[in-house]
């Protein structure tokens, strides 16, 4: 008799748990939410770019005119400087010796003036003296040319002396140029960015791949974005842009264009990774956005999204088969 | 009549558990090994499932499968991002790298890059950490199996279990540090390999030199985008391939049921379950009923129509039916639960229910109808036959 | 007054692997309403063909058999079915009750071909359980009683609908000599009135006397019939 209830009861409550299995093992696993929203874009139809901020005149490598070892840095990461004003003087020592040396020859070379001139004015003396003489028996012709010769002379070594002179001031002007030339001063009024230079190092002229120091105008800062050469026709001046911080999309700025450098370059990775792979090429828009609308720095990535007709190939397709329609 | 149809069933135990039982192990093997079966192929996908956000995934045209990996350029994530519908696009990377272990053995692993400032792709679950301790330097995030099991340090005894890799803990990926700040639970998936999450860049860093190294960009439609239309749109835009989360689960999905042996095994289980279960359960219910000839001859002979035969048969297949299936598929559940945390592969979806309802069913209706036939067939005369 | 039953030239030839074995060949009986009849000869004679001609579960080939006046041969499966159910009781040699089935619940199976509900059924079963002395063990499972006790319960099973015909089939062969007996007894007490008819089919000399008429047969054909009131 049991086994009328029990084998029945124990398939029920072996469908239940079958039941209950079923609705428990297939809840949707739950999803990992995003660490922070991801920006979207908020226009219907639009180019997505990562940007890169940088200055708006662009960020100044300093270099040197003259290799040589740094005497002292005047300024610091962060300064805002005049134009004009020093930013790392070289060391000037022989430089100053050589311009010692100049001044002395000067000095020389004026001292030689003088004594031309004595000379100059002792054999004009006797000149007109010998000149002043009307009987011209009293004097004998070979004197009197003796004398005119000597003024003549005199006066000839008094005009290279003073040429002379003018030689030894053009080289102290010379050194002192070269003497200012050891002074690095800032070619714009901006900001620092960046010092990689210290007293004692050895500053060397030409390009280099760290630059001795970096100089921005930060009042103004652009954000340069990259634009696949894919979707370069769809860029348009006009069209609004919007930048998003990246790690934060409640920060978020409007954009007005800059300029576009109208000459597509090979794309550098700006995603972060240190060897730079250029795998296409990209149409570069320069940005302008008000600083003071994010807590932003310059180098930093940002998305940028710019406002572009809708896109559609097929639609495009119909456009134009309708556009060559009549036609055919 | 239902009631002494009832009583015949039941009055003889032995044949009434006999037919039971042979249902019931037919519906458990239509049931559980085609359960361990969908917990396999469910693997193949689980990935997909696991990241979940996206709506849409943008990868090579020709990628077969999940674990296909066919790279693409950077810049291809900005030209999906560009096009109109998508929400946001996200760069994620996928691959197989050698890990170098603590004790300097080497384990291949699957190392996934997150975009770097959203972490869109991460593990569903953190046992420990947080998924924001990505963005530590040279940080990582491993699966529990992994970190339990392949990744762990091997035990101070012989042949013991290892030691749980721990927070902290570092690896080698190709000659660069990594340190584990979380362990998350994921999903199984095919290969059962360790899991190790990471951000995009540094991912990339880790790879293996290559030109491209954009596994999968992840999109998410905006709201009310139809979702065939947006892959259509990012298909013929970008010359990608675009599926719905759905069409690339189907994609992993077919691919194995294509490209492995896993469907023609298990499915000849399963049938095989079918024949044996139907062969016994057939069997003994048509013995049950050549046993009961001469009763239902007297029923016969005293008056009672076919039909109401027909009905009594009927009533006992779907009674012995009921049980053996219900008893079937909670063995299965049972079976399932207590293997809930071992490697086994199980899902039971409720189709799988519907599945061997019907396959009990049909094995029902199989014994029942040649047993109906028996009893129509038979002549009421037999009863003065002693 | 018409018979309770009339076999008119009844055959029947059973197709045995091509081997035809006539088992009836031209039976012509009447049985009056009342009447105990038996039919007795050696086996494979065809008496139980015959019985089971007259209780409408086997056709004839040929002839006409009628039961209260229907001839089952032309009558539809279905009202035939009507006709066994609310007319004709059966008693067989191994009592062929159910098994699973206790006493009052065998019993009352006519009832529910019926369609009578089940208590109810139960309730009537259970009185003429009584009748047959059995009321006491009407929970009892077949298994659970004797021979004797199973017949008699068999024989209420063919009582409980009040059918107008009962046939028996060797109803003692499986019982001893008393206990058959006292079936016989049972039956003829019980069941016996004028508007009931009884066919038993037997070869158990010792009931002989208990018959109103007794059909001999031979190869298919009644030798003759002996009236023993």
């Amino acid at each position: 008799m049991q086994i009328k209830y029990t084998l029945p009861i124990l398939a029920i409550v072996g469908f239940l748990f079958a039941a209950y299995t079923v609705i428990n093992s297939n809840q949707p696993v739950p999803v990992a939410k995003a660490v922070t929203e991801p920006a979207s874009a908020p226009f219907k139809a639009f180019i997505a770019g990562a940007g890169i901020v940088e200055a708006q005149s662009q960020n100044i490598d300093i270099g040197t005119p003259l290799p040589g070892i740094v005497k002292t840095v005047v300024v610091k990461v962060g300064d805002q400087v005049k134009a004009g004003a020093p930013l790392f003087y070289l060391d000037d020592r022989d430089t100053r010796a050589i311009l010692a040396i100049k001044l002395a020859d000067l000095a020389k070379a004026k001292a030689d003036v003088n004594v031309a001139k004595a000379t100059f004015s002792d054999a004009k003396s006797l000149s007109d003296l010998a000149e002043a003489v009307t009987d011209r028996r009293a004097i004998s012709t070979e004197e009197l040319l003796k004398r005119r010769n000597v003024l003549q002379i005199t006066k000839a070594r008094l005009e290279s002396a003073l040429a002379l002179v003018q030689q030894a001031e053009a080289s102290v002007a010379d050194t002192e140029t070269t003497l200012s030339r050891l002074i690095v001063r800032a070619p714009i009024a901006g900001e620092v960015l960046q010092v990689n230079i210290r007293p004692g190092e050895f500053a060397q002229a030409g390009f280099l791949n760290t630059p001795l120091l970096v100089l921005g105008n930060l009042d103004q800062l652009h954000v340069r974005v990259d634009i696949d050469e894919n979707d370069a026709w769809r860029f348009d001046k006009n069209s609004k842009a919007v930048a998003f911080l990246r790690g934060n999309r409640s920060f978020k700025v409007d954009l007005s264009l800059a300029y576009v450098e109208p000459y597509v370059v090979p794309k550098k990775s700006l995603t972060g990774d240190s060897n730079e792979r250029v795998d296409t090429r990209v149409l570069q828009a320069l940005y302008r956005f008000d600083r003071k609308q994010l807590p932003i720095y310059v180098g930093q990535q940002m998305d940028v999204f710019i406002e572009a007709q809708d896109y559609t190939p097929d639609q495009d397709l119909e456009n134009h088969l309708n556009a060559k329609g009549p036609s055919s | 009549m239902n009631h002494i149809a009832l009583k015949m069933l039941m009055g003889d135990k032995g044949k009434y558990l006999g037919i039971v039982m042979g249902l019931t192990f037919a519906s458990l093997i239509m049931t559980q090994q085609p359960a361990i079966f969908l917990g396999i192929m469910s693997r193949t996908y689980s990935f997909i499932s696991d990241v979940g956000l996206p709506d849409i995934w943008v990868m090579d045209p020709k990628v077969q499968f999940v674990d296909d990996i066919k790279p693409l350029q950077d810049t291809e994530l900005y030209r999906v991002r560009g096009i109109s519908g998508v929400e946001w696009a996200m760069p994620m990377y996928k691959g197989l790298l050698k890990a170098r272990l603590f004790d300097g053995r080497f384990q291949t692993c699957n190392v996934v890059g997150l975009d770097d400032a959203t972490l869109i792709g991460g593990p569903p679950v953190m046992l420990e950490g947080k998924i924001d301790d990505l963005r530590r330097s040279d940080s990582v995030i491993v699966d529990i199996d992994g970190a339990r099991d392949k990744l762990g340090k091997p035990s101070p005894i012989p042949g013991g279990k290892p030691i749980p890799l721990k927070i902290g803990d570092s690896l080698e990926l190709n000659d660069r540090r990594a340190i584990v700040v979380g362990i998350a639970k994921v999903t199984r998936t095919f290969q059962s390999q360790p899991v190790i999450y990471t951000t995009y860049s540094r991912a990339k860093s880790y790879a293996p030199r290559e030109r491209k190294l954009l596994s999968f960009v992840l999109v998410k439609a905006k709201k009310g985008q139809d979702l065939a239309e947006l892959t259509r749109r990012i298909r013929e835009t970008t010359g990608l391939a675009a599926y719905t989360q759905e069409e690339f689960k189907t994609l992993s999905f077919e691919y194995f049921i294509h490209n492995t042996g896993i469907p023609i095994n298990f499915g000849t289980s399963v049938l095989l379950g079918f024949i044996v279960g139907a062969a016994i359960a057939g069997q003994t219910f048509y013995n049950f009923t050549l046993g009961n000839l001469m009763q239902f001859g007297v029923l016969k002979a005293m008056g009672t129509s076919n039909w109401t035969l027909l009905r009594m048969i009927l009533l006992q297949a779907v009674l012995v039916g009921s049980i053996g299936y219900g008893l079937g598929v909670g063995l299965t559940a049972l079976f399932g639960f207590a293997m809930r945390h071992t490697i086994l592969a199980f899902k039971f979806p409720w189709q799988l229910l519907l599945f061997s309802g019907a396959g009990v069913s049909l094995i029902c209706v199989f014994a029942a109808v040649i047993s109906i036939v028996k009893v129509i067939r038979l002549e009421p005369a037999i009863v003065f036959k002693g | 007054m018409n018979p309770a039953v009339r076999c008119q030239n009844v055959i029947k030839v059973y197709d045995t692997g091509g081997q035809k074995v006539t088992a009836l060949n031209g039976i012509n009986l009447d049985i009056a309403a009342g009447e105990l009849m038996m039919l007795v000869g050696p086996s494979g004679c065809g008496k139980t063909t015959l019985i089971s001609v007259i209780a409408g579960i086997l056709d004839q080939d040929e002839g006409s058999c009628e039961v209260f006046g229907e001839n089952l041969l032309n009558m539809r499966s279905r009202d035939k079915l009507n006709f066994r159910a609310h007319n004709i009781g059966f008693v067989f040699q191994a009592f062929n009750l159910l098994p699973s089935l206790n006493a009052a619940e065998n019993v009352s199976v006519p009832l529910i071909i019926n369609g009578m509900k089940r208590v109810e059924a139960e309730r009537k079963a259970i009185t003429v359980l009584e009748h047959v002395g059995l009321g006491e063990r009407w929970t009892s499972l077949p298994s659970q009683l004797s021979g004797g006790q199973q017949q008699r319960v068999a024989i209420a099973r063919a009582l409980v609908h009040s059918p107008r015909l009962i046939v028996c089939d060797e109803p003692t062969s499986a019982l001893d000599h008393e206990t058959g007996r006292n079936v016989m007894t049972l039956l003829k007490d019980v069941a016996m009135h004028k508007d009931r008819t009884l066919v038993i089919v037997t070869h158990d000399a010792r009931i002989f006397d208990f018959a109103d008429r007794i059909a001999e047969m031979d190869d298919g054909h009644i030798i003759k019939v002996k009236d023993s009131r």
